[in-house]
């Protein structure tokens, strides 16, 4: 196991460069620029001025001399700062990035602890009222929009019944209580659309894995039907739904804008978008190359716990 | 003797006399300012013992840096707005009025102005607000490396400036002006210490009501009460009231308003024009409405670089004036501000200073005779591009309604949305034609006239292009005009000039509502905005 994940983080080193080229060109295709963004509507003419920022920012260079630097600096530890606070790169990322992993997390694990036991007693109880409420409530979590649904959760549990705040956001390391106070909402907006997926598939997964033949074996050897459910079939039924919960976990962590704005989250979604719409390079290829990262290792730490879960899976 | 060449006496940190303020650039209420003007003995700092508090405030706009040379803290939302001062303060009709500066003297044919500093202004970190900060801060900000366009455009007519003695600055212009005091005040010019400057990105130091704390970029925006803050009330207890404020940006109406209604905040700005119709109404008894008139006006551009409704085009006018025609002003109000606004003939509403009520609408609304005029004009159905930009729902939402109302007059326009940086590329270019924005205020007009109708001006020939020379000589002779009645005509046959030209078409005052909990007390919202008012905003409130 040990090299195969030495293998794969030097498999992410060619997909980490290509991701940083890709992301490179695409903000030199925006519309618009960084010296607009930076100079006011009086000097946005003056050449003079714009020379000069474009020299004091290094935008005079080619762009692959400019890719050049900016990756030799990023080698070594050095993002530069952004260029519209003037921060280190790794301030504004270190500012937004807890928050999306937070809610990430949260949220992933509650769709985990919410999907598992209802897709596999939907599947365990098919065609029953249970299965049929399981499969109702995900079709309708996978057909409402999320930002629908959170801002039906704000007005039921905010605005009419006062038990949770409508927005906001506190560090579990500033006060666990209050920091979980400000998350169950959010985290319930993301986690019952992902249930909704994961509930399906659980289902599914365990309806395949129910029809195979170690089961019907297992069964005849006289083991308990809980046994068989939820030591044999639900193990080798997880492989699928872990998939699909890491790629979820992956996409939450690339921030989620539309339920940050909702739920005023100072995640990174936002933090990336208005790099964007500020052409604020520096930004936005170092938050997408931690996300890049990031993703990487989720798709990782997905593919050994492959190998946790079925020992007869090989790696590599 | 003209008024320009008096030469006033200095004042002491009582503050000015009447009369020495009724002669400088649009100080016309010193008497305002007089009660509200800390002497030293004032300044032991007393506080009033029953109020304070914390209030948090929820803005729909979060600062975008924290050097607030590099950047600009816009004085409607904020909250960084709190923490520093300019030179001059302004009062609730957003005259300047003594802040920094308790008096200043203009001589050399308003070239020369010479600033006496309140001896006792403190920054936040205990450096003196003398005149060689002033002086090193004006320098930076004129340093293009480091002064934001804007920040740097209010003086950027200084050629040098003078440390005559520890509380008196000389700045020297290089052109005569009568609007460097207006300039001068917290928006945009903001002092900090010069000690602070190694963290001016990280943890600013101003000289304002509130310091700073802490900055959470999209969440939070920390401050507490500045113990040494030279202002007071009327019975000499030390501003602000306040114990601390806590910015909060939510970018959404609606999020905000229910941050409101939950009790999560205690102050909020920019409620939308439609929930500011009915909230008051239906939630009065709990919450607090101040609807503010007017804090920016809204127009339509035209491009007059190139295009159909440009000079090139022999019947650009024509064209100018079938859209002008052709706009519903009433239905924009309605639509649009939900009839909270009202329609603008001129740039000034009837709360500002500069409220030119002789001033009517050019060109009503009148759709048949948009169409005659297109029709004389000779217009093929060429394209037309009208752009708006994103982040403001008004300018947008003015931008679709004219858009259909100018395709029912015959027009071929196709409307585009984008972020400001995208606009900025496109006035640049000159790849529109008309442009539904905004803009708010600075406390002079030669803000709006030096800035967006005077040809010379960046910002015109960044947009419009409007080229004038009767304008732009009546612009010239206002900027060296201290009496503010002669400015206030001249400022009037400009806009004469502008309803009948069409460099842009006045749509509406915008107006601003804000909300709070019924326990904010002492919070009179403002024109000039919350945090910078002498006397009002945030400075005297409290919560009981």
């Amino acid at each position: 196991m040990l090299v195969y994940t030495i293998n794969r983080i030097l498999q992410m080193i060619p997909v980490l460069f290509v991701l940083t080229v890709v992301t490179f060109s695409f903000v030199q295709l925006l519309p618009g620029d960084v010296i607009d963004t930076l100079i006011g509507d009086e000097e946005a003419e003056d050449p003079e001025l714009r020379a000069f920022l474009m020299k004091e920012y290094g935008l005079d260079k080619p762009i692959y001399i400019q890719y050049g630097i900016w990756l030799g600096k990023a080698l070594q530890g050095d993002f530069g700062k952004s260029l519209i606070t003037r921060r280190p790169v790794g301030v504004e990322l270190f500012e937004s990035i807890p928050a999306t992993v937070y809610l990430g997390l949260v949220g992933i694990g509650l769709s985990v602890i919410i999907a598992l036991p209802l897709g596999s007693i939907a599947a365990v109880k098919r065609n029953s009222a249970t299965d049929y409420t399981a499969q109702v409530t995900s079709l309708i979590g996978i057909s409402i929009p999320e930002f629908w649904f959170a801002i039906m959760c704000v007005i039921l549990f905010s605005l009419h019944l006062g038990w949770l705040p409508s927005s906001g956001y506190v560090s579990p390391f500033e006060d666990l209580g209050q920091s979980l106070y400000y998350l169950i909402l959010p985290a319930l907006a993301v986690g019952f659309r992902q249930a909704a997926y994961t509930t399906r598939l659980t289902r599914s997964s365990m309806l395949d894995e129910m029809n195979k033949e170690y089961v019907d074996t297992a069964r005849s050897l006289g083991f308990s039907e809980p046994k068989v459910i939820y030591k044999y079939t639900l193990r080798n039924a997880l492989i699928p739904t872990i998939t699909i919960s890491g790629l979820q976990l992956a996409n939450l962590l690339g921030g989620t804008v539309v339920l940050e704005t909702i739920f005023a989250w100072p995640g990174i979604g936002q933090a990336i978008y208005l790099a964007i719409i500020d052409h604020d390079y520096p930004l936005i290829q170092a938050g997408i190359l931690v996300l890049g990262i990031i993703v990487v290792v989720v798709n990782l730490l997905v593919d050994l716990l492959y190998r946790v879960l079925n020992p007869r899976v090989a790696l590599g | 003797m003209s008024q320009d060449d008096i030469i006033k006496k200095p004042e002491t940190s009582t503050g000015p006399t009447r009369r020495q303020f009724l002669g400088a650039a649009g100080a016309a209420a010193g008497a305002a300012a007089i009660g509200g003007v800390a002497t030293e003995a004032q300044a032991k700092r007393k506080r009033n013992p029953s109020r304070g508090g914390t209030v948090r405030f929820a803005t729909r706009a979060d600062s975008r840096g924290l050097d607030m040379h590099r950047n600009y803290y816009y004085y409607v939302s904020h909250p960084l707005a709190a923490t520093s001062m300019g030179m001059m303060d302004l009062n609730l009709k957003m005259e300047p009025v003594p802040g920094i500066a308790v008096g200043h003297e203009v001589s050399n044919g308003n070239k020369t102005y010479t600033f006496n500093l309140r001896k006792g202004a403190t920054y936040h970190n205990g450096e003196d607000v003398d005149a060689a900060s002033i002086k090193w801060n004006l320098e930076r900000i004129l340093d293009p490396k480091v002064g934001h366009s804007f920040v740097r455009s209010a003086v950027k007519d200084v050629s040098k400036i003078d440390v005559v003695d520890k509380w008196t600055v000389r700045l020297h212009l290089n052109n005569p002006s009568a609007v460097l005091v207006p300039n001068l005040t917290y928006y945009p010019i903001q002092f900090m210490a010069p000690g602070s400057v190694d963290k001016a990105d990280t943890h600013p130091v101003g000289c304002g009501p509130f310091k700073f704390k802490s900055w959470k970029k999209f969440d939070s925006t920390v401050m507490e009460r500045f113990e040494n803050w030279y202002e007071t009330d009327d019975q000499g207890n030390a501003l602000p009231y306040l114990d601390g404020l806590v910015g909060r940006p939510k970018k959404e109406d609606r999020v905000r308003l229910t941050a409101l209604r939950t009790g999560e905040v205690d102050l909020i700005d920019n409620m939308s024009y439609a929930d500011g119709a009915t909230f008051e109404k239906e939630y009065g008894d709990k919450f607090n409405t101040w609807p503010v008139p007017q804090v920016g006006t809204g127009y339509i551009g035209f491009n007059w670089k190139n295009g159909p409704f440009s000079p090139k085009n022999p019947h650009g006018k024509l064209l100018r004036q079938a859209a002008a025609h052709a706009v519903n002003h009433e239905a924009v109000h309605q639509a649009v501000f939900n009839g909270v606004s009202s329609p603008a003939p001129a740039f000034y509403s009837d709360v500002s200073p500069w409220y030119m009520p002789e001033i009517k609408r050019r060109y009503e609304f009148d759709p048949d005779k948009a169409r005659f005029l297109i029709k004389k004009a000779g217009a093929q159905g060429e394209p037309i591009i009208l752009l708006s930009r994103d982040a403001y729902a008004y300018m947008h939402q003015t931008g679709e309604i004219v858009h259909a109302m100018l395709s029912e007059v015959g027009l071929n326009v196709k409307h585009e949305i984008h972020p400001y940086s995208v606009l900025k590329s496109k006035w640049r270019k000159g790849e529109f034609h008309l442009d539904s924005s905004a803009n708010s205020y600075r406390p002079d007009p030669d803000a709006w006239y030096g800035r967006s109708v005077y040809s010379e001006a960046g910002s015109t020939k960044l947009r419009t292009g409007f080229k004038n020379e009767r304008a732009d000589k009546l612009i010239l002779e206002a900027q060296n005009t201290l009496d503010k009645g002669k400015r206030h005509e001249l400022y009037m046959e400009v806009e004469n000039i502008v309803n009948e030209e069409l460099p842009m078409l006045y749509t509406h005052y915008i107006p601003l509502i804000q909300a709070g909990v019924k326990k904010l007390k002492g919070y009179q919202p403002a024109f000039p905005g919350p945090y910078s008012t002498q006397r009002a905003g945030l400075r005297t409130a409290y919560m009981s």
